[in-house]
């Protein structure tokens, strides 16, 4: 604390540092502060009225959350959907991607935006339509189902991310291989693949995040045995436990933040935005 | 053809309408630096292509050293080859960059080390064996894509623009560094380059392409001081053309009226009375002066048009006849204004006739 003092006591007499450092922190609590409330509800009892700090702490909310919300259930739903419609996503992407990328394909633009659509449209409107379709064809209230929904916005994504990585793939890297003496086999697994490796770990983790937080599209096509976790916090929201909607808001959040540290750990964020054109 | 390491024999490729390489015949002798020389578009990048094995000839065959390679795939060519963008592997570090070619080859640990630290010592970079690409400058990045295409000991080395993502004063470096290499090998290399400087210094010969084929092959002398056509004259080295008609042949020199005045050159191979042909020479091989010099060979009156200062040189383009106008490069000892009139002296020697 003296440390940030001090450095306080500096920027006052540089002023614009000042305006630098306290528009920051004011950015950071406005960021954090709801996770902050979320975290301190989910934890305390008899929390009423002004008090600025919970009088009491518990974990009771969490237990209730664990077996009144079912979460094991709800959350392997969660982890089952978003990773069908991973799957599914990633294996329309790949080629989707690479023809995009490295061929020379007609209208690309408009097609590029068709692609895009789903994600432009409003989710509801979206969202009824294909719970009017899945109906008929018996999808609702089915993982498979559900995953399918996702995958309408899910894919998008991954095509954009993994057509991005495939057009910085170096044609003339490849080239260099094949002259080295490397077969086309080769060349993928020596080349290739370590070079978009990192394009499509992050079209995966971009595509998985989607999924697991999607509620728009889940609230249509979901039913008793495929609820997911944004669904069940937002039940949670109607039957009026405030504090077991803030454990199961926390319970929501835990994967996000490890997924999160996972990406900044094992691959450079510079390489998951676009592709790798940088290097 | 025993003599020959590289042959395209008769290459011809299309590209649609496009014809990329028309009916090319170029032999590289073993142990040479030959360059493939020309603008872009001229077809030398499908030629190297057509070595390589990236594309696939319509017509002719490819030969290296005296094998028939027409049809075999790049990877069993036993090329070494460096590229104009470096094209070295970014997810690999420079020793594993070198290793790469030796990891393909199935090249016993032990013996790798060693052939990999030659040849990172081969081009002065054994500190930086455990850098990644994008840590060294350019042209730390090409010597390492020298040092990929030479581990393997191959057949032929290509060079694809090497120099030209470099800056100047680093290409004129890395030139004679390459020049130096390739002669202490022994190797034999290919160097396909647009830069006439880069090919008069670096080559044994020179092949000189212009759309699509190839139009002259000679060494760095012949090609600049005796080109052919007039495409090579003009790529190579500035020149001033002059079109007239042969008036007379005497004694080995043509007399050649240019509107009212006459040129005596030295009437080439088939050069024939009446004919229209076009006479060249280098601007700094002509000489200007002052305009109450003695009459002499070859020498008119003219009026200076423009001049430019170049600093070593001043380039003039003096106004000799109507229609007639000559750029002439001196250095700056004997200056003259623009306006100013003078005498313009082609020396009999120093021109050239291109027959068309």
């Amino acid at each position: 604390m003296t440390a940030l003092a001090k450095r306080y006591w500096h920027a006052l007499i540089n002023q614009k540092k000042l305006f630098v450092y306290t528009f920051l922190w004011s950015f950071f609590l406005w960021i954090t502060s709801p996770f902050l409330i979320i975290l301190l509800k989910s934890v305390g009892r008899n929390w009423f009225g002004k008090k600025w700090l919970p009088p009491e702490l518990t974990l009771d909310w969490y237990k209730w959350a664990l077996t009144i919300a079912n979460i094991p259930q709800v959350l392997s739903n969660t982890l089952i959907i978003a990773a069908i419609a991973v799957t599914i996503s990633t294996l329309l992407a790949l080629p989707t991607g690479w023809a995009l990328g490295r061929r020379k394909v007609p209208a690309k633009e408009v097609l590029t935006s068709i692609i895009l659509l789903p994600r432009m449209i409003p989710p509801i409107a979206y969202a009824l339509g294909i719970a009017q379709i899945f109906y008929r064809l018996h999808l609702v209230d089915t993982h498979l189902g559900v995953a399918l929904a996702h995958v309408a916005i899910c894919a998008p994504y991954a095509i954009l991310v993994l057509s991005s990585t495939f057009e910085g793939l170096d044609e003339r890297v490849l080239e260099a291989a094949a002259v080295c003496g490397a077969s086309q086999l080769r060349t993928f697994f020596h080349v290739t693949l370590p070079l978009v490796l990192p394009g499509i770990l992050s079209s995966i983790i971009f595509t998985f995040t989607t999924s697991y937080n999607e509620f728009t599209l889940t609230l249509m096509t979901y039913g008793p045995h495929t609820i997911t976790l944004p669904v069940r916090t937002y039940l949670a929201v109607g039957e009026g436990y405030w504090e077991v909607t803030s454990a199961l808001s926390i319970i929501l959040i835990i994967p996000s933040l490890f997924v999160l540290f996972m990406v900044q750990r094992q691959v450079q964020p510079e390489k998951l935005v676009g592709g790798f054109k940088g290097v | 053809m025993d003599d020959n390491m590289i042959e395209l024999r008769n290459v011809t490729k299309r590209y649609g309408p496009i014809v990329a390489n028309a009916n090319v015949n170029l032999s590289v002798r073993r142990g040479e630096l030959m360059t493939l020389l020309g603008p872009s578009g001229c077809g030398k990048t499908t030629a190297l292509r057509c070595i390589t094995g990236q594309v696939t000839p319509d017509e002719g065959r490819v030969f290296i050293d005296g094998v028939d390679v027409t049809d075999v795939p790049t990877h069993k060519r036993e090329l070494g080859m460096v590229f104009q963008n470096f094209a070295l592997f970014p997810h690999m570090t420079v020793y594993e960059n070198v290793e790469f070619p030796l990891m393909i080859r199935r090249i016993p640990q032990g013996q790798r080390r060693e052939m990999v630290m030659d040849a990172l010592r081969l081009i002065r970079m054994e500190s930086y064996a455990q850098h990644y690409p994008r840590q060294l400058s350019g042209g730390q990045q090409q010597r390492v894509g020298l040092a990929r295409a030479l581990v393997y000991h191959p057949k032929v080395l290509l060079l694809d623009e090497p120099l030209s993502n470099l800056d100047a004063k680093l290409r004129e470096e890395m030139r004679f560094e390459i020049r130096d290499l390739i002669s202490r090998l022994g190797i034999t290399a290919l160097y396909v380059t647009h830069d006439q400087a880069e090919a008069l210094a670096l080559s044994d010969r020179v092949a000189v392409m212009n759309a699509g084929r190839i139009e002259q092959v000679g060494t760095p002398d012949e090609i600049y001081e005796s080109p052919r056509s007039r495409f090579v004259a003009d790529f190579i080295g500035l020149s001033n053309f002059i079109r007239g008609k042969v008036l007379a042949i005497e004694r080995g020199m043509a007399i050649v009226a240019v509107n009212h005045i006459k040129l005596m050159v030295p009437a080439a191979e088939g050069t024939q009375v009446g004919q229209d042909l076009l006479v060249f020479i280098r601007p700094n091989d002509v000489q200007l002066f002052p305009v109450d010099f003695a009459k002499a060979e070859n020498t008119f009156e003219g009026v200076v048009h423009k001049l430019t200062y170049l600093g070593d040189t001043i380039d003039y383009r003096v106004i000799v006849a109507e229609g007639v106008q000559i750029r002439v490069q001196t250095d700056g000892k004997v200056r003259f204004n623009a306006g100013e009139a003078v005498k313009v002296c082609l020396p009999e020697a120093r021109c050239r006739v291109i027959l068309e």
